[in-house]
């Protein structure tokens, strides 16, 4: 008999509906490279228009979306790009803007809620006078929300006063808005305001949105035609892609409602750990669907606690050497989220009592830590 | 009232079948980058079964899936590819494996049919004692079919002899293979056998086979490891990955037994376009799905020729200023194939006589060679 399994390992889990699944069957498809496929056009004209930039281009990962734009706003050698040190492009994208693009990265600090200081963004572009040994700034770099420091939301007034450095200074801006629609819900802000200062942003359509693949670019016109160039070179250019856009389409359309519930959910799983004295969290630090717990007791690892729980049908993520991250989304109801809590306390006791078994499973999941 | 378009430009334009459709509905899927999905693993281990190796990948593009493979065998900085100066990757891939790939190219002539000289492979590849001037040369690339070439094939005989002196000179043989299949099929070799010489073989899926999506790398498993690694760099780390390959997995199942008609229908063009005195067309080489076919009369341009076509339906190729391209695919029936003849050689006369009207419809299709 199957259990239902409780994946709070990433939004990215997220299996495409029955809706979506039809659309997909039923897409109305052609040659996106040698032409353009109807279904594809009309998805980048529509997320243009929520986004509130000109034009938009659908890429088959998150990780495509930002090594492009960072690529096509930085297309001379010799570009640097100023981003936080703990940024998802810094760290879980195999520095591939260095490695296949070129271009070196100036790493600012992040702060616990996820911003970068604004004086130290400034002191990070290159001065002009220093181009004998310097490389040229040409990008700034923002992530919202802020994977690793816990799903944290930059604020709309944050987001416009980095715009101004970078405008400024003649810098681009992008935004890493993979979960950028958890943003403006949890902000209360339109997404097309949210990001008005930012010349691109990559927006993820297969985490919390639910679609099984890919994100879109949205920018200029002139922004979106280099990286449509720059996406064939990649291998990022397919063919009846109106596909996975018939899919990521209904995503958009039904899923971005439901992204504030995932936040209450999150909430309620953050009360919940807290009532464990073996665990520290941050109440306020839960901004929208990520909880991180750290594990205070020393005869319980990150490790140990994720396969005691993968026995139970329970899979999370061991975040460092201390802590758990959960991620809800809208295939976790309120009675998974209770039972996950049940799980939690129970593997809590099992661990030390000594009772627990710590055989893997098949699944491999607690080895995976990296790159949700 | 929507007349149906006969799409010769490539055999990239094939739609999805009702079958594929299906299957992607209902494919069962995970998450491929945090744990695995099971439609790609299973559809996978069948592409190796059937390539003869021992892993294979799904990417979202031919191009991805020979990018990935000449970075895999050249990862040390410095290193030099040998290719044909009229291969898919030296001339339509952007010039990636450079630009983002910092892999230095090596040209080396390819013959009309597909095939680049032994000696002249060999000549190109450099000597260790250059080493403080010349690259390091890694690996050699052949593609089967040819698709500049007429879309040749490539024999087993010549592969295993390319195959040898790689492995003399301690390279590595890479086939760009996104017509594989169609060399298979017409030369009576199975695909495995064909391929056996190859380190690595890029496998198209979304051309003659049909699938809306991708194409497939083939190598070792030590191979095939750093190939996913370096997919997911270059962006092409899918989720639920399985949907595509659900597709993938009809098509080749469904379409590769249907590529022997696509020649001989190929072959039923070339001979009506031989009766046609303004054209050029040399038979014996149309060995696949490709024809071409070249402009004898001054007075046709292949532009014109193809804006023509295009008033009547019917999608071509211009190729240079001289000839144009006709690629045949399963969605195209014996009745397709006697409405284009007809059609061009209508649109022939009606350039002739001047009284060609030659508006660009908002295709595109004339202006995207």
């Amino acid at each position: 008999m199957v259990t239902k399994v409780v994946d709070l390992r990433s939004d990215t889990v997220t299996k495409p509906s029955e809706a979506m699944r039809a659309a997909m069957a039923a897409a109305e498809v052609d040659d996106d490279v040698l032409g353009a496929d109807p279904t594809a056009q009309r998805f980048e004209a529509e997320m243009a228009r929520i986004m509130g930039k000109e034009a938009a281009l659908f890429v088959p990962s998150g990780t495509m979306g930002n090594l492009v734009s960072v690529l096509a706003h930085c297309d001379t050698r010799g570009s640097e790009v100023i981003l936080g040190d703990n940024s998802h492009i810094h760290i879980y994208e195999n520095g591939g803007i260095a490695t296949l693009g070129g271009v070196h990265p100036r790493t600012v600090p992040n702060n616990p809620d996820g911003t970068m200081d604004v004086d130290k963004i400034v002191a990070a572009i290159r001065h002009r006078d220093g181009a004998m040994y310097y490389p040229t700034t040409r990008l700034i770099c923002l992530e919202n929300t802020h994977g690793n420091t816990g799903g944290k939301c930059l604020s709309v007034e944050y987001t416009d006063k980095v715009g101004e450095v970078a405008q400024s200074h003649g810098l681009k801006l992008h935004i890493d808005g993979a979960r950028i629609f958890n943003a403006s819900v949890a902000l209360g802000v339109p997404v097309h305001r949210l990001v008005r200062a930012a010349d691109s942003v990559s927006v993820c359509l297969s985490k919390g949105l639910g679609a099984p693949v890919g994100s879109v670019i949205v920018g200029s016109k002139d922004f979106i035609y280099k990286a449509k160039i720059l996406r064939k070179t990649l291998g990022g250019g397919m063919r009846q892609v109106g596909i996975l856009c018939a899919a990521a389409y209904v995503a958009v359309r039904d899923t971005v409602g439901k992204l504030a519930d995932d936040h209450t959910k999150a909430k309620v799983l953050a009360d919940g750990l807290k009532k464990i004295k073996q665990f520290t969290v941050d109440l306020t630090s839960v901004e929208t669907n990520m909880v991180f717990f750290d594990i205070a007791d020393p005869h319980i690892t990150p490790d140990k606690l994720c396969q005691v729980l993968e026995q139970r049908n329970v899979l999370a993520m061991p975040a460092s050497s201390k802590s758990v991250r959960l991620v809800t989304h809208y295939q976790i109801s309120d009675s998974d989220v209770q039972y996950t809590l049940t799980c939690i306390e129970k593997a809590v006791e099992e661990i030390l009592s000594g009772n627990a078994k710590f055989e893997r499973l098949t699944n491999g999941t607690t080895t995976n830590s990296y790159g949700h | 009232m929507a007349t149906k378009v006969v799409d010769l430009r490539s055999d990239t334009v094939t739609k999805p079948s009702e079958a594929m459709r299906a299957a992607m509905a209902a494919a069962d899927v995970e998450d491929d980058i945090l744990g695995s999905d099971p439609t790609a693993r299973r559809f996978e281990a069948e592409m190796a079964r059937i390539m003869g190796k021992e892993a294979a990948l799904f990417v979202p593009s031919g191009t991805m899936a020979n990018l990935i493979s000449v970075l895999v065998h050249c990862d040390t900085r410095g290193s030099e590819a040998i290719l044909g100066d009229n291969s898919h990757i030296h001339v339509y891939e952007h010039g990636g494996i450079s630009t983002l790939g910092g892999v230095h190219p090596r040209i080396v002539a390819n013959n009309p049919d597909g095939t680049m000289d032994i000696d002249k492979i060999v000549a190109a590849i450099r000597s260790r004692d250059g080493s403080l001037y010349y690259p390091t040369t890694r690996l050699i690339c052949l593609e089967n079919t040819q698709g500049n070439c007429g879309g040749k094939c490539l024999s087993v005989e010549y592969t295993d002899k390319v195959g040898e002196v790689a492995k003399t000179h301690g390279l590595k043989l890479h086939i760009d293979g996104a017509r594989i299949f169609n060399a298979s099929a017409a030369l009576g070799v199975p695909v495995d056998r064909l391929v056996r010489a190859a380190d690595s073989v890029s496998v198209g899926l979304a051309k003659g086979i049909g699938a809306p999506i991708g194409s497939v790398i083939v190598g070792s498993k030590a191979f095939i490891h750093k190939a996913t690694i370096l997919r997911k760099t270059l962006g092409g780390g899918i989720r639920q990955v399985g949907i595509l390959c659900a597709a993938a997995e009809v098509a080749v199942r469904d379409t590769v037994g249907k590529l022997a008609d696509d020649h001989r229908k190929a072959k039923v063009l070339a001979d009506g376009l031989k009766k046609i005195e303004q054209f050029t067309v040399d038979l014996a080489s149309v060995e696949t799905n490709l024809v071409f076919f070249d402009m004898a009369d001054a007075r046709i341009s292949p532009a014109k020729l193809c804006q023509v076509l295009e008033q009547r339906n019917v999608l071509a190729t211009p190729i240079g200023s001289k000839s144009v391209r006709l690629a045949v695919h399963y969605q195209i029936s014996d009745g397709d194939v006697q409405y284009t003849l007809k059609c061009i050689e209508e649109a022939v006369e009606e350039i002739i006589t001047g009284d060609a009207k030659l508006e660009h419809l908002t295709n595109g299709a004339t202006t995207n060679s």
